[in-house]
């Protein structure tokens, strides 16, 4: 125990910490502009100067840390004078123009400027120009403005690990620049204008628009583009969102945002919302008023049921959908129609590797706080970027290098260059055999620990490739390989981070089975990274073919008898069609309405166009969405709902918090449960819904997983699994399905499409925010969008950056520039799923996997051709 | 865009420290040595010769005063102008380059031959006035002399 007295005040403090934070944790203020809680100490502004007694001169209390028996005085007729002295300095070259800067108001130098008083300088010279620079689509940089406190640059470098902009020059003449002078072509996080003390970096989006006393409503809720669920406070004023900040207390990304939660709100206002019902008229869609629309889709549906039965019906749900959305949709299609056809797009990675590991592993196996990967000594990342697909968690990974944890990255991980102990590159489609070898390696220095026998002895039974296939297959130096069994074999906290790259192959089966051994094997934390936000609340709302809501498996009578109850009606026990089934069967004929709720098949699934032509094929289609997707072209009704910041629900993010959402807009329309209530009640169901509230309190009775659940318990602090609930007793399962065996890897100069999960992008949203397109497009003078390839691929060809080519799979071709991009692999084109027919999904051929119905969407063979070759 | 002996070099300063970052200094001055001054390509090379961001890089560089960010002529001329050398004579001197090589103060000759930089003080007082060429140290210097030594330099 620590006691020092600050301004008489005694404190007592567990650890050691610096004044200003133990100052700060009593309420007592001590003004600062370099020190932030979330950087490196620096000691650089020199506003934090304190009496220490017993210390010759005045100490700055952000870097001196306390010790027993320190008396501190933050307030002196000396400190004061030392302060504004310091301001006289900062306001040398400062040029006070408040009237016109945006962060006039909210400006820490203003503030200190009239506490302190430093208003009459003495300094006669002239104040050093520097224009302002706009050459940013979204940042603007005022030099003039900048008090060199380095905040920025200690955020970019030291905890977001961009690194793209420094202080340039020296003395007076010293600015934050990035590299190019201009334009920052950053990973535009956004982090360095949150830290500016100043009005020296600050956002375009905003610009000049309005005054931070007339925010007139600040909201806490969560970011609605990936799984990660960062908490973010809505700026609004006259029903706009006009700004979005992070806050460092709260959420599970404490302070930080990326490009798309920073940036990327702008969709939400954007004019190609969808504002009325349209309904198919002569082969187009038209407008048409609510009562109609719903009706037709009620009586529609109730016609195909009474026809066709209910498992001819379908329902495609979304984890772009809150929880109470998705629960409300699976309960509509099983008691309304009477079909248990419903899943959606987690199916295709998360899902199935976050059902499987929770079978194996024990219930919440994949429940893992992001808090805890910064702590781990070793991870493992394979199947995708973690800091292009979730940025946050990304930066997490980031942090934990950079505490000496190893870090281990199979396959192209960009964003963790230089972030990692080593990075094994297998060739094209070998990585099971990497895995396979992992596995019996890593099995021969480590015992097992006898949790899950049957498991166990699978793991034994399983015929590990041998090493000679490191170098003969995988084309990986076995001595490197060798160093990284035994780094991991070494440490005692493990985590693994897994990305959809390895889940939509042939051998998903193995690959899963494999990553769960190793898992098993280290006692690792796995962390599924999710392209969505709510992908977790879809499988625990139920909204799968064979499960109920909380988990609950559909063929076990005893559930289905306690839902039936709860809902007064009857639930089908035959288990429901997955989402790629359901298209086949549209396909076939047997599936004729089809229900899809925030989701864009023909975009999000591969093979876009038999996506299309089998959905085609049913007799109904109703989409509900809030753009015009190349999905809704094809419906027969399109119901517009509302977006992400003018509802409230929850989601329930990738380490399976749940989380609120709150309403910061108010916009003429009807959310999506509404909509499906009043569909509801049209089928003849009871959906006496007068807000989300009344449903996550059906939800805490139906699902036994989020009982007793309320939105005050969430805020309470119950956001974590298993909430208040009790999760599914089962046994371990012996992850009993069949292995794939390795495919061959293939040929050398053989190219292969795979999909780029681009960091400021994300589908049918980002789309519409210009933002993101225009960072997009910032990064080089190409079109949008562009296919990346390696400098090698380029030479190979003979293509110049930027150069227009067309790129042709066995069934499809799309032209595009290319980008040339150092480190990328050679077998590699990468396209990102996210423009309008160029999107890298729809082109991809697939299988499906007979039995997790994942589609392979792997080994597409594209070739490149020169313009002027065709 | 470097020459394989640069890569070379480099590599080597490389891997005699533990943080590719302590490596930047040296890095930067064999950069500098093979085309007199640091352009952003030449940075840009450093960066992936060291796998260091690219604006740390020109973070660094711009801090010090021995990197040029502009192109230099094929020989520096460093006068020193400080007090010594100023009462011996070194504004006559600098005066004589200024009408003989028609050169200013920073800039650089029209054929690319010298370029002119005034120092603060570079340790020689005893022989005052003194200045660099290139790495070379030139003191007890007269108008004749000056350009005895400058001819040397083509």
């Amino acid at each position: 125990m620590i006691t020092i007295t600050i301004n008489g005040k005694e404190i007592r403090l567990e650890k050691p910490v610096t004044i200003l934070e133990a100052a700060e944790m009593h309420g007592i203020m001590i003004p600062h502009f370099c020190y932030h809680p979330l950087l490196e100490k620096w000691g650089g502004c020199r506003m934090c100067l304190v009496e220490v007694e017993k210390m010759p001169k005045l100490q700055t209390s952000c870097t001196l840390y306390v010790t027993d028996g320190m008396a501190v005085r933050t307030e002196s007729d000396e400190i004061s004078k030392a302060r504004k002295a310091m301001l006289e300095f900062v306001l040398i070259n400062h040029p006070l123009d408040c009237p016109f800067c945006d962060k006039a108001g909210e400006c820490t130098l203003q503030d200190m400027t009239i506490k302190y008083g430093a208003d009459g300088g003495r300094f006669e010279e002239g104040k050093r120009k520097h224009p302002e620079n706009i050459d940013d689509p979204l940042i603007v940089r005022n030099m003039e403005r900048c008090i060199s406190c380095t905040r920025c640059v200690r955020m970019c470098d030291g905890v977001q690990g961009a690194s793209a902009i420094s202080m340039v020059n020296r003395s007076n003449r010293t600015f934050v620049e990035p590299f190019s002078g201009g334009r920052y072509n950053c990973e535009y996080c956004g982090n360095c204008l949150t830290v500016c003390p100043v009005g020296a970096i600050m956002s375009r989006l905003h610009r000049h628009a309005y005054r931070p006393w007339q925010v007139e409503e600040e909201i806490k809720t969560v970011c609605s583009y990936c799984g990660v669920g960062c908490s973010m406070i809505l700026q609004t004023r006259e029903n706009n969102i006009i700004r979005v900040t992070p806050k460092s207390e709260i959420g599970v990304n404490k302070g930080i945002l990326c490009a798309k939660g920073y940036f990327g709100y702008g969709y939400i206002q954007s004019g190609k919302r969808l504002t009325s019902p349209l309904i198919k008229r002569n082969f187009k869609l038209e407008p048409s008023s609510w009562e109609e629309a719903l009706t037709l889709v009620a009586s529609r549906l109730i016609e195909i049921k009474k026809k066709s039965g209910g498992e001819s019906i379908g329902g495609i749900a979304s984890a772009r959908c809150t929880n109470e959305e998705n629960y409300l949709f699976q309960k509509l299609l099983r008691a309304g129609l009477g079909s248990n056809n419903i899943d959606s797009i987690v199916r295709i990675g998360f899902g199935t590797a976050q059902r499987y590991m929770e079978d194996v592993l024990g219930q919440g196996a994949t429940a893992n706080l992001i808090s805890g990967i910064p702590t781990s000594e070793g991870i493992i990342i394979i199947g995708g970027d973690p800091t292009h697909i979730n940025p946050v968690l990304g930066v997490q990974i980031r942090d934990a290098f950079r505490r000496g944890a190893k870090v281990f990255t199979i396959g192209y991980t960009p964003g963790l260059e230089r972030f990692r102990t080593q990075n094994i590159s297998p060739y094209s489609f070998t990585e099971t055999t990497l895995l396979g070898n992992i596995l019996s390696e890593l099995l021969s220095v480590i015992n097992l620990r006898g949790e899950n026998e049957s498991f166990e002895s699978k793991i034994k039974g399983f015929e590990g490739t041998s090493i000679e296939d490191i170098e003969g297959i995988c084309r990986v130096n076995r001595i490197e390989f060798k160093k990284m069994i035994k780094d991991l074999s070494d440490v005692s906290s493990a985590s693994l981070v897994i990305g959809p790259d390895i889940i939509q192959r042939s051998e998903v089966r193995t690959n899963l089975f494999l990553l769960t051994a190793i898992a098993y094997i280290l006692n690792a934390r796995v962390y599924l990274l999710a392209e969505r936000p709510n992908e977790q609340g879809v499988i625990d709302m139920g909204c799968l073919p064979d499960s109920l809501p909380g988990g609950r498996p559909l063929d076990v009578e005893s559930f289905r008898r306690r839902d039936e109850e709860l809902w007064g009606c009857e639930i089908p026990s035959k288990t429901g069609l997955t989402v790629l089934e359901m298209v086949e069967a549209a396909n076939s004929g047997s599936l004729k309405g089809l229900y899809i709720m925030g989701e864009n098949p023909v975009f999000n699934l591969p093979d876009g166009s038999f996506i299309k032509e089998s959905l085609k094929k049913t007799e109904f289609i109703v989409v509900q969405d809030i753009f015009m997707t190349e999905t809704a072209e094809i419906a027969d009704v399109v119901l517009p709902s509302l977006g992400w910041a003018e509802k409230e629900g929850t989601y329930t993010n990738l380490e399976r918090r749940i989380q609120i959402l709150r309403k910061a807009i108010d916009r003429q329309g009807m959310e999506d449960w509404r909509i499906i209530s009043e569909i509801g009640e049209r089928l003849g169901l009871k959906m006496p819904y007068g807000s989300s509230r009344d449903i996550l309190n059906e939800i805490s009775k139906v699902s036994p997983l989020h009982a007793g659940l309320t939105y005050d318990e969430i805020d309470k602090g119950f956001d974590l699994w298993p909430y208040k609930g009790t999760p599914l007793r089962h046994k371990l399962g012996a992850g009993d399905w069949p292995l794939t065996n390795a495919l061959d890897s293939p040929d050398n100069n053989t190219l292969y499409l795979f999909i780029e999960r681009h960091m400021f992008l994300s589908g049918t949203m980002s789309r519409h925010s210009t933002a993101l397109n225009s960072i997009y497009q910032s990064t080089g003078s190409y079109g949008t969008p562009y296919a990346k390839i390696s400098p090698d691929v380029a030479g190979r060809i003979g293509l110049k950056d930027g150069e227009s080519v067309t790129i042709k799979t066995e069934r499809e071709q799309i032209v595009l520039p290319v980008k040339i991009e150092k480190g990328m692999p050679d077998y590699a084109v990468l396209l990102s799923n996210n423009f309008r027919e160029k999107g890298a999904m729809s082109l991809l051929p697939f299988k499906i996997d007979p039995v997790t119905k994942t589609p392979a969407v792997e080994r597409c063979e594209i070739k490149i051709l020169k313009r002027e070759q065709e | 865009m470097f020459s394989e002996s640069v890569i070379k070099e480099l590599e080597e300063v490389r891997v005699k420290y533990p943080d590719s970052r302590s490596a930047l200094l040296p890095a930067l001055y064999i950069a500098q040595s093979e085309y007199g001054w640091l352009s952003p390509e030449a940075m840009q090379a450093v960066s992936s010769a060291l796998n260091i961001p690219p604006a740390i890089v020109k973070g660094v560089s711009t801090f010090y005063a021995m990197f040029k960010h502009k192109p230099m002529g094929r020989h520096l001329i460093q006068l020193c102008t400080n007090i010594s050398c100023m009462i011996l004579g070194a504004e006559t001197l600098l005066d004589l380059l200024k009408k003989r090589y028609g050169i200013e103060e920073g800039g650089t000759t029209s054929d690319e031959r010298f370029s002119l930089i005034i120092m603060e003080c570079i340790g020689g007082c005893d022989v005052a006035p003194v200045m660099l060429v290139d790495n070379d140290y030139y003191g007890n210097l007269n108008e004749e002399i000056i350009v005895e030594i400058l001819e040397k330099y083509k």
